[in-house]
């Protein structure tokens, strides 16, 4: 039996591949599976090829895999748009469309051509079944239930779901096309079997999630009440998320006209003392560069969402890259420190959220919270996270005592750099918040000895986070000589690499930073002590971290940048190929 | 007749304004001053916030809380503002060029949102901080840095802008008649909505002459002494026509059945809203499968 199955689809936009990929995923997860699926469109707005990956497992999902175990296509043109995202190898199981004919020479040109290949009449049984072609995917279903044992019950309590009310017949059609399905299964057994084992979990225990659901539910949780922005792919779904629920908590959601007032009025809701919030990605990024500055001469604590995506300009707007941390970093004039942090799967986006305005409120400043498409958009069947040990952090205010007791200076050198702030309302706070430089009561000034020393203020008030353990994940055996180091979305494949460079006895150490900047120069400088030789594995054309890293740190020679541009994930198998490589070399 | 709770001095702060002598922005500081103490709000309890200019030094100048923002972004920053705290008395105000040129985008989403906010715009029909170039409501031909040879554009129309994006009340003044102007800024701020006053706030170090004081004194006329009905928004789209031609000071348009404001709406929603929250430990439960 396997613990570990991961299944992919193809076909035409009206096929249903991916409405058929969430009737797995809710159905796995619903049985206590941890599970995770992506999905890749083409760049039409309706139809157009479409096609998902869905991992299942007993264990933990770390990341979408590598080469799918089971690949089904609907029909080769639109297989074959997908490329690298739906990889095979001998060993998968590729079921395809009869009627679309063996596979075409371009499979064998692609480089590897699976021992198993299984034509079945999808359409002709779904004909016969449910009387029309617009069950397929309930066949395709079947199939798989059949072939690798997804318990049925699950999926037919998923069509229940979503066909129950939606008129006469549908939900019949589809129950007999999924039984079709699963019976053609029985009668026509795999060469090799490969029933996954039952879940571990209880049935019930899963939330079923993306990443943008929790960037919401983490910015709920730790009490945000302003949201101003516009839409943009693939960060929308947080403002759509936030503009349903906040008002229960007593926030609000701005639609504004553009990213500019987006985070505009997000500065002046954080002006008016509120937890506030935006999300935009790439071009909106670009956008909001000049409001960020504001924040940060101001001090004004808020979180902005980058769901990065493909860049420069309009780029690849629904495929994930790594390219936007030297943005996220450097972006805006002037000398600017800002963090940034970075979650590294659906379920940590949670408490990278919650994270990052903690930081914000403590520390008076903006922080970027770095996601990318494949994290936010994924769905996952995860466990529930526990929330009752986590932190929240408020800014701190003065009272209307402190504030009698002598002027308020907004601005303090204080010896951590940070002053408290008051709002609006609050009596004997009143000051003046300006972009322009101020002394400490927030006096205008154009002295070049106050502005050197505000900006050592903004700057030391950070150094604290540096030190904060908790960012950083660090895994394996301390001394070994080789090592990954990985972020965001990237990490996952980082984090399965280690475990199957292992199992081939090869010691390999990891670091996963989720704060990316300011650069925590010790952490680094630690893990690369005992490196002969090692890996900063980044989905960008140039590797900003690796970069960013030769900026701040003494980076080892035999520590290398490891990158691929973005659209185009990694595995973890070649991680582990690439790092053994390496050992054979000098370092 | 009792005290003011608060006078006009009390609004004062104590910067000293960097603005040329002269210049007309110091009157409108006067006018706000006594418009505030008119209302009584406590100063912590009035936020102003401006962008970039000459004139959006003012909130500096008051004993607000003030937030002087970037070029052009003093709306939607206001909005974030009133919208965390509806409670607030929030006052904008800001030069032509930060208002119709690089802020222009805003001005039609703030009209039509009805936040419970006061833009008031000193218009010198110049780029005053950055030393004399063209603005948008430049008059056409005008020489300056920027158009040596005379402007080729037609200037915009704030006044007809904003009534046309449907301002429940648009008003324009002049420091010229102290009086009058620090009623009109009052005025503004009681109605309950968005509300507009264009103040021509004359430049003494880069304006035309007749865009000054003395001039303004000859040459303008109260709306009222022209019989104009300010409930009535067509004939005050008639006559903001004038704009560069005319001085008209008073009430354009004023709504007489103001709609509801934006805030009000989100506190009825809020309101409605609450009873579905979750305690802060069960947010994530709304994503379990069963
Ligand atoms: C993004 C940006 N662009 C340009 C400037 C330069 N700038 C500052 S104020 C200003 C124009 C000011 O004119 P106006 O808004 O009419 O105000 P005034 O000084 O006349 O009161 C300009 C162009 C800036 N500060 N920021
Ligand atoms: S330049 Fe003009 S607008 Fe600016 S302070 Fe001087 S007179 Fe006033
Ligand atoms: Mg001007």
């Amino acid at each position: 039996m396997l613990d570990d199955l991961i299944l992919g689809m193809a076909g035409a936009g009206g096929d249903g591949v991916v409405s058929a990929g969430e009737s797995l995923l809710s159905a796995a997860s619903s049985e206590g599976y941890h599970a995770l699926m992506t999905k890749s469109f083409g760049s039409q707005i309706r139809g157009g090829e479409s096609s998902c990956r869905v991992r299942l497992s007993t264990k933990k999902v770390l990341n979408p895999g590598g080469a799918l175990d089971v690949m089904v296509a609907l029909n080769w043109e639109d297989f074959f748009k997908f490329g690298a995202e739906l990889p095979l190898s001998v060993n998968t199981v590729l079921i395809y469309e009869e009627k679309a004919g063996p596979p075409p020479e371009t499979l064998a040109a692609r480089g590897v051509v699976p021992k198993e290949l299984v034509p079945v009449g999808i359409t002709e049984l779904t004909k016969k079944s449910a009387g029309s072609d617009k069950a397929k995917t309930s066949v395709v279903l079947g199939l798989l239930s059949g072939w690798f044992g997804i318990p049925s019950e699950a999926i037919t309590r998923g069509l229940k779901k979503k066909f129950g009310n939606k008129g006469e017949g549908l939900l019949e059609a589809n129950e007999k096309a999924l039984a079709v399905g699963i019976d053609y299964a029985k009668a026509h057994p795999l060469q090799a079997p490969h029933v996954i084992a039952k879940p571990a979990g209880t049935p019930g225990s899963k939330m079923l999630c993306d990443g943008n659901d929790m960037c919401a539910a983490g910015a709920l949780f730790a009490g945000v009440k302003f949201f101003g922005g516009y839409p943009i792919t693939p960060s929308t779904e947080v403002m759509q998320t936030l503009t349903r629920e906040i008002w229960k908590y007593g926030g609000t959601v701005l639609q504004c006209e553009d990213e500019i007032a987006g985070l505009g009025a997000t500065v002046g809701a954080s002006f008016a003392g509120k937890k506030s919030m935006s999300a935009t990605s790439g071009p909106g990024m670009d956008l909001k560069t000049e409001i960020l500055g504001l924040a940060t001469i101001a001090e004004l604590p808020l979180v902005l969402l980058n769901v990065q995506r493909g860049g420069p300009s309009t780029g690849l707007p629904t495929k994930p890259e790594q390219g936007d941390l030297f943005q996220a970093a450097f972006s805006g004039h002037g000398d600017v420190l800002r963090p940034v942090l970075a979650p590294t799967d659906v379920e940590d986006t949670f408490r990278t959220t919650v994270e990052c305005f903690n930081i914000a409120e403590q520390f008076q400043t903006p922080v970027i919270l770095l996601s990318d498409q494949e994290i936010a958009q994924r769905k996952e069947a995860v466990d529930l996270i526990d929330t009752s040990k986590m932190e929240i952090i408020e800014r701190r205010v003065p009272t209307e005592a402190e504030l009698a007791a002598k002027p308020y200076a907004r601005f303090a050198l204080t010896e951590s750099g940070v002053s408290p702030i008051t709002h609006p309302g609050l009596k004997g706070g009143t000051y003046l918040a300006a972009g322009i430089e101020h002394n400490e009561k927030g006096d205008p000034t154009s002295s070049g000895a106050m502005h050197a020393k505000m900006n050592a203020k903004r700057f030391r008030k950070l150094e604290p986070l540096k030190k904060r353990a908790d960012l950083f994940e660090v895994q394996g055996n301390p001394n070994a000589a080789l090592g990954l180091i990985a972020w965001g979305s990237t990490a996952g494949v980082a984090r399965e690499a280690v475990q199957l460079a292992k199992a081939e006895g090869h010691d390999v150490k990891l670091l996963v930073p989720y704060l990316l900047y300011p650069i925590a120069e010790q952490v680094y400088a630690n893990f690369f002590e005992s490196l002969k030789h090692g890996l900063i594995v980044e989905l960008s054309h140039q590797g900003q971290l690796y970069r960013i890293l030769r900026m701040f740190t003494e980076v080892p020679k035999g520590v290398r940048s490891f990158t691929r541009d973005g659209a185009n994930p990694f595995q973890p198998i070649e991680l582990v190929k690439t790092l053994v490589e390496l050992k054979g070399l000098p370092s | 007749m009792n005290a003011p709770l608060f006078q006009a001095k009390d609004y004062k702060s104590e910067l000293k304004p960097i603005w040329c002598p002269g210049c007309g922005d110091f009157g409108v500081l006067q006018g706000l001053y006594r418009a505030l103490s008119a209302i009584g709000r406590p100063p912590h309890e009035v936020a102003f916030i401006s962008g970039i200019g000459c004139s959006s030094r003012i909130p500096g100048y008051t004993t607000a809380y003030g937030f002087n923002t970037v070029h052009g972004r003093s709306l939607p920053i206001a909005q974030g503002v009133k919208l965390a705290n509806p409670e607030l008395l929030v006052v904008i105000a800001g030069g032509d060029g930060d208002g119709f040129s690089i802020g222009g985008g805003h001005v039609a989403h703030a009209v039509r949102r009805n936040i419970d906010l006061t833009y008031l715009v000193m218009d010198n029909q110049v780029y005053g901080l950055t030393k004399g170039q063209l603005s948008p409501t430049s008059p056409k031909g005008l020489e300056t840095v920027t158009s040596p040879l005379g402007s080729l554009e037609d200037p915009i129309n704030p006044l007809l802008y904003m009534l046309a994006y449907g301002a429940g009340f648009v008003a324009q003044a002049t420091p010229a008649d102290m009086p009058g102007m620090s009623a009109l800024i009052e005025e503004a701020i009681r109605y309950p909505g968005f509300s507009f006053v264009n103040i021509q706030s004359p430049c003494v170090t880069f304006g035309e002459d007749e865009q000054q004081l003395k001039a303004h004194k000859g040459k303008m006329k109260t709306l009222a002494s022209l019989g104009h009905d300010s409930t009535n928004q067509l004939a005050a789209m008639d006559l903001a026509r004038a704009y560069g031609k005319e001085l008209y000071t008073g009430v354009f348009y004023k709504n007489p059945n103001p709609p509801p404001t934006y805030e009000s709406l989100v506190k009825l929603r809020q309101a409605e809203q609450s009873k579905k929250a979750r305690a802060r430990h069960q947010i994530l439960e709304a994503y379990l499968q069963k």
